[in-house]
């Protein structure tokens, strides 16, 4: 079994791991306590269920997942929910005093006093598994705890596990929504630690989601609907790892295609058909539109520059009712649309699993590569330089052990990251 | 791989879990947590997973630092024990450094007359010996050595061990006289101890020890006289040692 371990770190990451896990609960048939539903005995539904989840005695299913907050609301939300048996207590850590928004906190002060026992929790939790794929984590870039906290953790886990891989999904500052002033340092700090520590990061932008969401949804949508197009794409990408299928792809397979080049490592989603909880499977849309949506630009969760740029890698994954032939001719036009570097000449990673998410006859994920991701950077740099030049805010960073000096080497690497996906192109 | 150590690390692991589990809900059981936490920190160490070791005690530590009515004891404990991971870990300025907050705690909180400072203090001696800082050494053994005579009186094994080690650093320090001193004063303790507290496989280093201090003085006969009673010792133990789960850092010395 080649099991995942999930790690959900501040506010943000905790409410997508809300949304996550009911999914993963849902394609499962388990109910919110874990325990299998009153006649669910598909077995294609649960051969790999021990991907995501640990069986315990009483034939209840744990998940393997890591709850991490440095202040106590949003996962008190989600043990007085219905999910209130779900979560194995010893691996949930929160700690009272918070980040304060602020990366050096998360990362050195607070981080620096629990990092300990979030490590000892992962090597726990890592001991329970046979053979570990790797982890997934998700935690937002621009607060303090999945910020500062995430880097602290992201860092200790390579140094733990330096052959395991490493997933990000990393919620990125807006450009018009901002929650805080200092989002722009918090990112640019946890940028360089996702390069240097992550083998792959899923950047998701509040912004982009907000707008895919408001347009098939038809409504003004709120956190919860953005972190269930989150949850829909984690769910997607580790679809064939959970479900028989044609064409499986793990997280290796997923790295080495999508990859071209040391440390541009940072990708897009886009999810289709998207639809409102609740409505999904009432229209039943052929494949074709499936797989047009899948890689329609709209649809993608970040503020690519597509004019700018070329696409370095793609994967695509279809779930439910679809036929390996109909992808493989419907790929090969949507291939040749796209704008792929000169020297990248093969097509496009396909994966196919059966089984679609909850309420929907079949869906498509893609996974891109594109260069014109470095205007997400160039963006958070700008705004990142307009603030340090004039000295704003860095002393609440000086004050918790991150110099102007550390700040200006982050900002540097990130500037030689944007540089490197534009010599791409 | 050491399946009987495996099987021990297996249960003490399920038994942090369960702790964490009591202690998550009811704080009051954090130092329940704590006592097991260094038993699986204790079996990670013996495994050889330091990382792993080290990330426990400091848990551990931060844990007991959170309690509302702190424990000095505990805490002294804890961070004694980080310091004898660092240094068998070969890290030995953050050994010196845990053994020093150590001190200060149990300084703080009026412990200062306890055996087990009295152990730290001769374990950090060591340290400082092995990072050449002869004077810190040299200080701390001797208080070391006060707090063991005071305690349990000159005649015993672990004031012996004390005068030992001291020997040793004198030795290292090219100060033979000295050396010779010390040695013979433990000498002469070991050979008297009664039954319970005698221990063959220290009487022989200590002749080992005085063998070397002879030797470097010039007196070769009486250093073969030592050398040869302490292979008898040796030979009579027939590998048997009574006692081998004893306190280890403070009785043996590294740089022997």
């Amino acid at each position: 079994m080649r099991e995942i371990l999930s790690i959900h770190v501040g506010q943000c990451g905790n409410q997508i791991a809300d949304r996550y896990w009911r999914l993963l609960l849902r394609e499962h048939g388990l109910t919110e306590s874990g325990t299998l539903k009153d006649g669910n005995t598909s077995a294609a539904a649960n051969a790999n269920l021990e991907v995501f989840f640990h069986k315990v005695r009483d034939g209840k299913y744990i998940p393997r997942a890591i709850l991490v907050d440095l202040e106590p609301g949003v996962i008190a939300r989600i043990e007085g929910g219905d999910m209130a048996q779900l979560f194995d207590e010893s691996c949930i850590i929160r700690k009272i005093p918070g980040a304060a928004n602020n990366w050096a906190r998360g990362y050195n002060v607070e981080g620096e006093r629990i990092i300990d026992q979030i490590m000892n929790v992962i090597d726990a939790a890592v001991e329970k598994t046979k053979s570990l794929q790797g982890f997934l984590m998700t935690h937002s870039i621009g607060g303090g705890s999945g910020s500062g906290l995430g880097s602290l953790i992201l860092e200790r886990l390579r140094q733990a596990y330096p052959k395991k891989r490493i997933f990000t999904f990393s919620v990125v500052p807006s450009p018009l929504i901002s929650d805080s002033a200092v989002e722009p340092y918090n990112a640019i700090l946890t940028l360089q630690r996702i390069l240097d520590n992550a083998d792959a990061a899923v950047l998701l932008d509040n912004e982009a989601l907000f707008r895919i969401a408001k347009s098939k949804l038809h409504r003004s949508p709120n956190y919860m609907d953005l972190n269930h197009i989150i949850a829909l794409i984690m769910s997607s990408v580790t679809a064939s790892l959970r479900f028989p299928g044609k064409l499986n792809t793990d997280l290796s397979e997923y790295v080495t295609n999508l990859v071209p080049f040391p440390g541009n490592h940072f990708l897009t989603a886009s999810f289709a058909p998207m639809r409102a909880p609740g409505q999904e499977g009432q229209v039943r849309i052929n494949f074709p539109d499936v797989a047009r949506e899948t890689f329609s630009q709209d649809n993608f969760t970040a503020a690519i520059d597509w004019t700018n740029g070329v696409y370095l890698s793609a994967c695509a994954l279809f779930r439910g009712d679809v036929k390996a032939k109909e992808v493989e001719e419907n790929m090969a036009a949507i291939r040749k649309s796209l704008n792929f570097a000169s020297y990248v000449p093969t097509g496009v990673k396909l994966g196919v699993a059966e089984t679609a998410p909850e309420g929907f006859a079949s869906s498509g994920l893609a996974l891109v590569n594109h260069t014109g991701i470095a205007a997400v950077f160039e963006r958070l740099i700008t705004n990142f330089d307009i603030m340090f030049d004039n000295h704003a805010y860095t002393h609440w960073y000086e004050n918790n052990g991150v110099s102007r000096d550390m700040m200006a080497h982050a900002r540097n690497t990130i500037v030689n990251l944007a540089q490197s996906y534009r010599d791409a192109s | 791989m050491d399946t009987a150590l495996e099987r021990q690390i297996a249960s003490a692991s399920r038994s942090v879990e369960e702790a964490r589990r009591l202690a998550y809900h009811d704080p009051v059981r954090v130092g329940a947590l704590v006592e097991q936490i260094s038993v699986l920190a204790d079996l990670r160490q013996k495994e050889g997973d330091f990382r792993k070791a080290e990330s426990l005690y400091r848990e551990g530590l931060f844990r007991a630092q959170e309690l509302r009515r702190q424990d000095p004891d505990l805490l002294t404990g804890i961070y004694s024990l980080l310091a004898h991971l660092y240094d068998r870990w070969g890290r030995m300025d953050k050994a010196a450094e845990f053994y020093e907050l150590a001190l200060n705690i149990s300084a703080d909180n009026g412990l200062e007359e306890s055996d087990k400072v009295a152990t730290i203090k001769n374990n950090l001696a060591m340290i400082f010996k092995q990072l050449r800082n002869f004077e810190k050494a040299e200080g701390y053994y001797c208080e070391a050595l006060e707090t063991f005579q005071r305690i349990d009186g000159e005649q015993s094994s672990r004031v012996a061990s004390v005068y030992n080690n001291l020997g040793v650093l004198y030795y290292s320090s090219m100060d033979v006289d000295r050396a010779q001193a010390m040695h013979e004063r433990a000498l002469s303790i070991r050979q008297n101890l009664n039954d319970g507290q005698m221990d063959p496989a220290d009487l022989s280093q200590t002749f080992i020890n005085l063998g070397a201090v002879y030797k470097a003085a010039g007196d070769f006969q009486k250093a073969e006289a030592c050398v040869d009673r302490a292979k008898r010792i040796r030979a009579a133990m027939n590998g048997y040692h009574p006692n081998p789960r004893r306190s280890a850092s403070l009785l043996i010395d590294k740089s022997l």
